[in-house]
């Protein structure tokens, strides 16, 4: 027994030393490394269109931001349609799927107006607003401020007189008809006429691609439009009129991220007030029910101090 | 220099972790369906068994063999790999997230990678000295990240080829790991 201790110590010692070592170390490692908010979910959401409409089944689009984290299926927001399903795709390393037709189809981007002499000044409508974007007081007129409004027609359903229009929004996009062409069979002219060394052949089938990415990393936005490179191509393609195009739309996207941000700014702070009401309302509760409960036990306690006494002075009435 | 150039060509090719000593076979058939994991997961690797086989060497030398307990290992080999994989998976966590949501279920799994052993002990029975092991680490990664990437490069190949249906999914890739597998038999007797 003495001969079996010492030789089972060592080892025992040694094993625990070392875990206790790599425990402290991971310890330090994971205090450092400390995660804030996740961000996967941001960058998911960031691909997102925020109009926090809800097709999708989730509140709004950091909801459905997060369940896609979780491992739900991308193709479930119609407002984003193919191309938030291709990003995203793209950016989860899963497969790319055509959109979920039960959660809705994708539609050209809508703004929300109210029939404003048909408005009963309900205001049911402006809770249902996920961004804040319906102006008006009980019993007088609303409005729907368009700049703000994201298209989501969650204001529709609860409106009693259906007064909600969904009009389709007008996108200024300068198309320029491209008329029939030959092919480009890659002569390479055009480099060598092009005042601000950018490759044009290589622009031109980016932007017949409309691969927006590919054009700008060839420097889409250096072209001066001197019309240099129509001119020596002998196919006669008219390649100024596709990076004009492959420009508008450029201007388009990113005026959309801009707006989809704004919408995700107004989408928080609206949830958050939502949430600070519920809180308010939850508190005046509370009390009013604390306070209903005081006033009960002073009652009760005063029927029984009353009975009491109804009681004592019955005992004594016969005695005195 | 010579020993150090002997240890990485024989581990990478001569002595294949994957294809001649069929170790690590789990992220080989599972991580190789996209190029781009493929290469993740080789980063990984790469990282994990350097490191692990540095400080396998370390806890070895420097507190099995004073203590005279050689043979705790293997135990403490893998709560040392285990450690590594866990700061990696920490660290990567906050640095790429995307990486590791790729590579997922992988990273950790990297713990049960026989290759990762493998290493760690083959280069205690090969008494290799510090810079040794860890070459030899090295090149046993570089090995297996080379024919993790040829072999998900072949296999989006497959994807699209016009594949007879039995043949089809996991069976064209086991054929197909057989076929690298000989062709690595190639290299046999090129360095001891």
């Amino acid at each position: 027994m003495t001969a079996v201790f010492p030789a089972l110590l060592n080892p025992v010692l040694a094993l625990l030393g070392l875990g206790l070592g790599i425990g402290a170390l991971l310890g330090i490692v994971t205090r450092r490394f400390q995660l804030h908010s996740d961000p996967v979910v941001d960058r998911i959401n960031e691909y997102l269109p925020q109009t926090q409409c809800g097709h999708c089944g989730y509140p709004g689009c950091k909801p459905y931001a997060i369940a896609i984290a979780n491992g739900d299926a991308i193709n479930k927001c119609p407002p984003g349609g193919e191309a938030t399903i291709r990003k995203l795709a793209n950016l989860l390393n899963v497969r790319e799927l055509p959109l979920d037709a039960s959660y809705g189809i994708e539609e050209k981007p809508k703004v929300a107006r109210i029939r404003e002499a048909e408005c009963i000044g309900c205001a049911l409508c402006i809770p249902a607003c996920p961004v804040d974007a319906i102006l008006g007081a009980p019993k007088y007129m609303h409005t729907v401020i368009e700049s703000e409004c994201t298209g989501c027609d969650l204001c529709v359903d609860p409106c009693p007189v259906d007064c909600i229009d969904m009009i389709e929004l007008p996108h200024e996009n300068i198309v320029h008809e491209q008329e029939e062409h030959l092919p480009c069979i890659n002569c390479g002219l055009c480099i060598d006429e092009c005042p601000v060394d950018i490759l044009p052949h290589s622009l031109y089938f980016a932007c017949a691609d409309n691969n927006l990415e590919l054009a700008t990393s060839l420097k889409l936005e250096h072209c001066i439009e001197c019309m240099k490179c129509d001119s020596v191509c002998p196919s006669a393609i008219p390649l100024v009129a596709y990076y004009q195009k492959a420009k508008s739309d450029l201007a388009i996207e990113l005026e959309e991220r801009i707006k989809a941000e704004h919408a995700k700014q107004r989408f928080e702070l609206h949830q958050e007030r939502q949430e600070r009401l519920q809180a308010e309302e939850e508190m005046r509760r509370e009390k009013r029910a604390q306070l209903a409960q005081e006033k009960k036990k002073e009652l009760s306690s005063k029927n029984i101090q009353a009975a009491l006494e109804r009681a004592r002075s019955r005992n004594n009435g016969p005695a005195s | 220099m010579t020993e150090i150039f002997l240890i990485l060509v024989g581990a990478i090719l001569v002595n294949n972790f994957v294809l001649t000593q069929f170790l690590g076979l789990c992220p080989y058939m599972g991580v190789s369906g996209k190029v781009e994991t493929a290469v993740g997961m080789s980063a990984a690797t790469l990282f994990v068994l350097t490191l692990a086989s540095a400080c396998s060497y370390l806890v070895f030398h420097y507190l099995l063999v004073p203590l005279n307990l050689e043979y705790l290992r293997t135990i403490s080999f893998i709560v040392v790999i285990a450690a590594v994989v866990s700061a990696t998976e920490l660290i990567m966590q906050k640095t790429s997230p995307f990486l590791y949501r790729i590579l997922g279920i992988f990273l950790p799994l990297i713990t049960s990678n026989c290759a990762v052993l493998g290493v760690a002990l083959l280069n205690i029975n090969q008494s290799n000295s510090f810079t040794g092991s860890v070459f030899y680490g090295f090149g046993a990664a570089v090995g297996f990240s080379l024919v993790l990437v040829l072999f998900s490069a072949m296999r989006e190949k497959l994807d699209a080829c016009d594949i007879p249906e039995p043949f089809q999914g996991p069976a064209i890739a086991m054929i197909t790991a057989g076929l690298m597998s000989l062709a690595f038999m190639g290299f046999t007797g090129m360095v001891q």
